[in-house]
């Protein structure tokens, strides 16, 4: 019996300590799921924690034969989906705001390169900005393949669908960010014209 | 512009060999889409994984505290609403009874004895109620009625049951 099996084991007993042991183990996969899906650190932190009384309140009902990740993650995204379903509001959180309310995020001035670092945080706010177009299955099915690497059937199992509705779901979703993607560069590009000099 | 099979290999994320890579490099110079999708699927891969602030396990220490206090507060209310009803609507039944107990003993003992009697008849009225029906009802109604009649008792008592266990459990953590 390894450790998480063990803990599991002494949280369905009741042990407080335990599952505590299993919210720290965990804290970082659930938190990014409900990031990822709600858009809002707050609203994040707030899911995550409903995740884990849930999975608390559940632990009787878990079935030791499937992976503990694999039961919590389907918990906090089955509730970050009943929870967009329930109000459809604005997503993206603002880590900083320009004169015309575009968001940005701060590059970190101790980084050895700022300016790359800022590049890749650019991208990073992309795609986390595109997130919020998908619907909300999809974007769930997006983040377990691509966060956590979860297999199709995997997916599956999470969310309650077919093999094959996760695969034709990820395939529409990765079209539906390409087409997003391609859109922004479209915009970017017809921004940067007018300042160009006009030698080139 | 036919963008198979390299819209495939991008969408399922597909080991390319040497030959293949080339193929698409080639074709992602000529191709937005299938460049904005490659763009996408690299932007996936490299994206960062968010930690909660500091304390999260604490902050859930308390919750779970506050949860277990507000389980166990409303265990306790809803229990006190059905002791008080209960007592409340016995008292209202039982008032009428009572006050003729403390005044006139002799009455009660009457009343008691009447009432007796009253349920010594009725049952034995009720008795030869039933055996007549069980011995003419067989005549007149079909098995199927009987059935259903039994399958409706069968779910009546299901769902008593799972309702008697559902109000009874409680959750994970919070001791009665």
């Amino acid at each position: 019996m390894n450790e998480e099996t063990a803990w599991v084991a002494q949280a369905q007993q009741g042990s407080d300590e335990a599952f505590t042991k299993l919210v720290e183990t965990y804290q970082t996969p659930v938190f990014n799921l409900c990031y990822r899906m709600l858009g809002e650190p707050d609203l994040a932190e707030d899911a995550a924690q409903e995740t884990f009384l849930r999975a608390f309140q559940h632990l009787h009902r878990y079935d030791q034969k499937r992976s503990f990740a694999t039961w919590l993650l389907s918990i906090a995204a089955h509730y970050c989906i009943d929870r967009l379903r329930r109000r459809k509001f604005s997503m993206f959180s603002m880590d900083a705001e320009d004169e015309d309310g575009n968001s940005y995020e701060l590059p970190d001035p101790d980084s050895p390169n700022p300016e790359a670092e800022s590049v890749k945080g650019q991208t990073r706010d992309r795609i986390h900005a595109m997130l919020k177009d998908l619907d909300d299955t999809d974007r769930a099915a997006v983040i377990m393949r691509y966060w956590y690497d979860y297999s199709e059937a995997e997916i599956a199992q999470s969310l309650r669908l077919t093999v094959s509705a996760v695969k034709s779901r990820l395939h529409r979703a990765r079209k539906e960010l390409a087409g997003l993607w391609q859109e922004e560069e479209t915009r970017a590009e017809s921004e940067r014209r007018p300042y160009e000099s006009p030698a080139f | 512009m036919n963008h198979q099979p390299f819209e495939e290999w991008l969408l399922n994320d597909k080991n390319l060999t040497a030959a293949e890579k080339r193929e698409l490099d080639l074709h992602l110079r000529t191709c937005v889409h299938c460049t904005a999708l490659s763009a996408t699927g690299l932007a996936l891969r490299s994206a960062n994984v968010i930690s909660p602030v500091p304390g999260f396990a604490l902050r859930f220490q308390h919750r779970l505290a506050a949860q277990k206090i507000a389980e166990r507060r409303r265990r306790f209310w809803g229990l006190m609403v059905l002791i008080v009803s209960g007592v409340g609507l016995f008292g209202w039944f039982a008032a009428p009874y009572l006050y003729a107990v403390i005044t006139s003993p002799v009455e009660w003992i009457t009343a008691i004895i009447g009432y007796m009697l009253f349920v010594a008849t009725s049952v034995q009225a009720l008795t030869q109620v039933i055996t007549v029906l069980v011995h003419i009802l067989p005549d007149f109604v079909p098995p199927y009625i009987w059935m259903v009649l039994i399958s409706a008792m069968a779910g009546f008592g299901l769902l008593w049951t799972i309702s008697i266990w559902r109000f009874s459990r409680a959750p994970q953590g919070v001791s009665a």
